[in-house]
Order: C-alpha cells, then structure tokens, then sequence
C-alpha cells in the first residue's frame, strides 16, 4: 500500500464515505430480505399453507395483548390535543367544529398511527426479540433441519394476525379517541356531548374510514414482516438479539411513516 | 454408503475453514470428528445437511432425511416435549396429512421410551435438565426414521455420568435405526464408546483418519498432543477461529 493511500484511509473524509457506504450496503441488504421474505409469505399464504391454531394464538397476542397500551396512547393523545384547542375555538365561536376536526383527525391519522406505533412498541419488538432468541439458539436451524419452511411457519401465523387484527385495534383505538375528545371537550370547555357528536359525525366520510382501514392492514402486516425478518436473520447471541429488535422498531416505524405518507398523497391529496 | 463427502471446501471471507477435506461413513457406522474448537467441525456438519452452502466439492447422501442433535438441543422453547418430538409429523408438508393424531401421540411415547424418557409429553424444555433437554433431542431428531444422524458435541457441557448415558443412546440409537452416524466431539469417552472411526481436523484439513484405538497409540503427532491434552505440538491454539 503507497504511503498516499496509506495516510487517505486514515483521514476523516475516507472514514465519512466509508460509514455511509456501509450503511447504505446494510439499507440495501435489509430492504432486500425483508422484500424476499415477503414474497415467499404471500406465495405460502397463496398456496393455503397456513397453521389455523397458531395463526388464532398470534390474533389474540397481537390484539388482546396491544389493546390496553394502544387505547391508552390513542385516548392520552385525543385529551391532550382537546384540552389544547377546545376551549379556544369556544372562545372563537367554533365550540361546534371541535366533534368534526376531532373526528377527521382521529379516524384519520391519529388512531391508526398511534395504533402503530403502540403495537410497533409492544409486538413488534417482541417479535423481533422471539424470533432472533430462536435465531441464536439454533432453533431455526432445528425447523430447516426437521424440512419445514422456516419462513412459512414462523412468518404466516405472525404477518396474518397482524393484517387481521390491526384493524379492529384502529376501530377501537377511534372509538376511545373521539369518545375522549367529547369527555375532555365537556370538562374544558364546556362543549355538551350533543353538541361534540352532532358535529364529529359530519366530519366523518366513508372514504375516511375505508382509507384508514386499509392503511391499518398495510401497517399491521408490514410491522410483522420487518419484526419477523428482523429477528431472522440475527446473529451473534445476545448483542444480535438486541441489534435486531432496535433494528425492527426503527425499521417499522419508519416504514408506517413512510406508508401514511403514501396514503396521504394517494387519497388526500 | 449412506454419507460421502468429497473435496469439500467451505470459505467464511478469507479464510478457508474446511480444505479439501474428503471422507466416508457407512451405514451403521459411526464416525467421530475431533479437533480444536475453531478447526471446522460444526461447519462440516452444517455443510451436510444444508443449513449452510458448500464452496465447492461434493456431499453425496443416501436417500431420506438427515437428522442433526444440536449442542445445545436447540428444543422449541415455546412447545412441551410432545409438541417438539412430534413437530415434523405435524409440521413438513409431506408428512401432516400422513398420520393422525393418535399415531402421532403413539410415536411421541415410543420415541421416548426409546430415549429412556416415559410420562414427560406435557413438560416444557424449561423444566428439563441438560441431559433430559438432550434426550428429547434425540427423539426428535429419529422421529422421521433418518438415514443419516448427526452429533453436534452432543455431551457438551453435561456431567460423566449424564455424559456416559447419553454416549450409550448414540450407541442405541446406530443400533436401532441402522443409521450412519457423525458425532462431532472433545470428549476422549465419547469417541472411545461410540465411534467406529475417528477423524481429526486441523485448520480445515484432515490430520488423521483411523480407529480410536490409533488414535490412543498417539502414533500421530496431531492425536499425540490431542490426546495429553498438551500445549506443546503441531497445533496451535491461537491460530483456530470461532466457526461461524
């Protein structure tokens, strides 16, 4: 090595394009994985290779489970926000927008985003966990072992759950935040419920309530997968359990991000 | 022949952990791989059955499966001993619809009984010890009659006597399954009372082939220092590396 190429592997500028080519690679090489395995899910599901008891064990932990973190996020957020606004657009002869603007905001974005990031939190980070603790003890090595997909038996039961029963944790999280919204709205301004849901109910569409379903399924289903691929393809024992749960939480919640992003253009905009 | 390999070589990055290593085990055969940690034992298992993709050479394996008893019995945490043994009847595409549940129970207690374990079929891999953890792993590995079995150290970090018995069950298992057997080790018992054949490697090649009674006549230098367990001889150890 030339005593240039020696001293230009040392300086801060080499070791700058160093890490953000490393990081770049390690973008790739995730997004790649996480894309692969899911469309070797979708080709199991097509091909009807699903565990039915599994996949219910899976529904209740994603939704009984989630429920109580997520309706307490979805409820805090819609008193916080009330308590903000309500009594000054009583104060500016708007007491009767608070139900509508509440009611666009929760059933648009507030229910469901929370909602992800509550389950993104709660199952997300312990799948990732499960799923690289069984990486690291040769567990999924014992499935390959035995001749059965690793993938479609651990992926299937988990993404499912999460596209079946993220919507009705949206649904509910919804139901609490505008119900909250009216509560709060009484206490702080004075708002009577009659008043609250009379005007919550005219700033509801239907298009709001599709769109905010089927953004529910997309971020369900995708905050499974990156968990799940997360923990598969961990190594390294106990610090490889830890990356690749962090790794799943970030991954997914900019993945839900990026997805309401979408949405919002697509239906919105 | 039930397991042949032949000029196998397995690269991690730079450095060749398996080169050019060839050998034969026959059916009722059992042969075990010996070496320093690092020298590419556990990789030349992996290596057969699949779990990892070979650089180049060949593995030629008799028709039918090919199990692997993993170090640490690798048993599914979240599924009791019954759930375990029986998860590739359960689970592999070719063989759920092939029994039903009650056969699938019967099988669970033979295979059991034939690990000298009878009535655990509801306790978790939690509740077991090293050595019963180790058993079920047997179960499970000849529930689907292999061909080919295959011992990851499997008496790693079990006391002598949990040791002996479970060096007697790879003894009982070869006899009952006819199996070719590989038995990945450290322990001088484990290669005295199940091997036919002993094979030691060091920096991924073969550095002596032959019988354990060869080996215990320390006419190889390699077997020699192995043997008296002694820092002084052709190997050294810092120049082995963690497998991956």
């Amino acid at each position: 090595m030339g005593t240039l190429q020696k001293y230009y592997k040392q300086s801060a500028t080499y070791k700058v394009f160093k890490g953000m080519s490393e990081t770049l690679v390690d973008f790739l090489d995730t997004l790649g994985k996480i894309t692969e395995n899911g469309i070797h899910v979708l080709k199991c599901i097509l091909k009807g290779q699903i565990n039915r008891k599994e996949l219910i064990y899976q529904c209740s932990r994603f939704g009984v489970s989630s429920l109580p973190i997520t309706l307490t996020i979805v409820g805090m957020t819609s008193i916080i926000v009330t308590s903000q606004v309500a009594l000054e657009m009583v104060k500016q002869g708007g007491g009767n927008f608070i139900g509508m603007m509440m009611s666009i905001l929760i059933v648009r974005e507030v229910a469901v985003i929370m909602s992800g990031f509550a389950i993104i939190s709660m199952i997300g980070s312990s799948l990732a966990s499960e799923i690289a603790t069984m990486r690291v003890t040769e567990q999924i090595d014992a499935i390959e072992v035995l001749k059965v997909d690793p993938v479609c038996h651990l992926f299937i039961p988990r993404v499912l759950s999460g596209i079946i029963m993220m919507p009705f944790v949206t649904i509910l999280a919804a139901a609490v935040g505008i119900i909250a919204g009216a509560v709060t709205s009484d206490l702080f301004a004075g708002l009577s419920y009659m008043a609250y849901f009379d005007s919550a109910w005219l700033g509801i569409y239907m298009k709001d309530l599709w769109v905010s379903l089927l953004k529910a399924v997309f971020f369900g289903g995708t905050i499974a997968l990156i968990s799940c691929s997360c923990g598969y393809f961990a190594s390294g024992g106990a610090k490889g359990v830890g990356l690749a749960t962090t790794k799943a939480v970030v991954w997914s919640f900019v993945a839900i991000v990026i997805w309401d992003m979408i949405f919002a253009i697509a239906f919105f905009f | 022949m039930s397991i042949e390999v032949k000029n196998l070589v397995k690269k991690f990055g730079d450095k060749t952990v398996i080169d050019n290593v060839s050998f034969k085990v026959n059916d009722k055969e059992t042969l075990a791989v010996v070496g320093f940690s690092g020298s590419g034992k556990s990789t030349i298992l992996k290596l057969i059955c699949g779990l990892i993709p070979k650089d180049s050479g060949e593995i030629i394996t008799s028709e039918g499966d090919i199990a692997m008893v993993f170090q640490y019995s690798a048993l599914f945490d979240s599924l009791n001993v019954s759930d375990n043994i029986s998860f590739a009847l359960r689970e592999r595409q070719d063989l759920r619809k092939k029994y039903t549940p009650e056969q699938i129970k019967d099988i669970v207690v033979q295979k059991l009984e034939l690990v000298g374990l009878k009535g655990i079929e509801n306790l978790f891999p939690s509740e077991l010890s090293g050595g019963m953890q180790k058993r079920v792993s047997f179960a499970r590995a000849i529930v689907t009659e292999p061909k080919s079995i295959l011992y990851d150290e499997p008496t790693s970090g079990l006391d002598p006597i949990s040791s002996t018995l479970i060096e007697d069950y790879i003894v009982r298992l070869k006899e009952e399954t006819n199996a070719a057997s590989i038995v990945v080790t450290h322990q001088m018992s484990t290669i005295t009372r199940t091997a036919d054949r002993v094979i030691m490697l060091y920096n991924g090649k073969i550095v002596f082939e032959g019988t354990p009674e060869e080996m215990l006549r320390q006419d190889n230098e390699y077997t020699k220092q192995f043997v008296t367990a002694s820092l002084e001889g052709p190997m050294k150890m810092m120049e082995g590396k963690k497998d991956e």
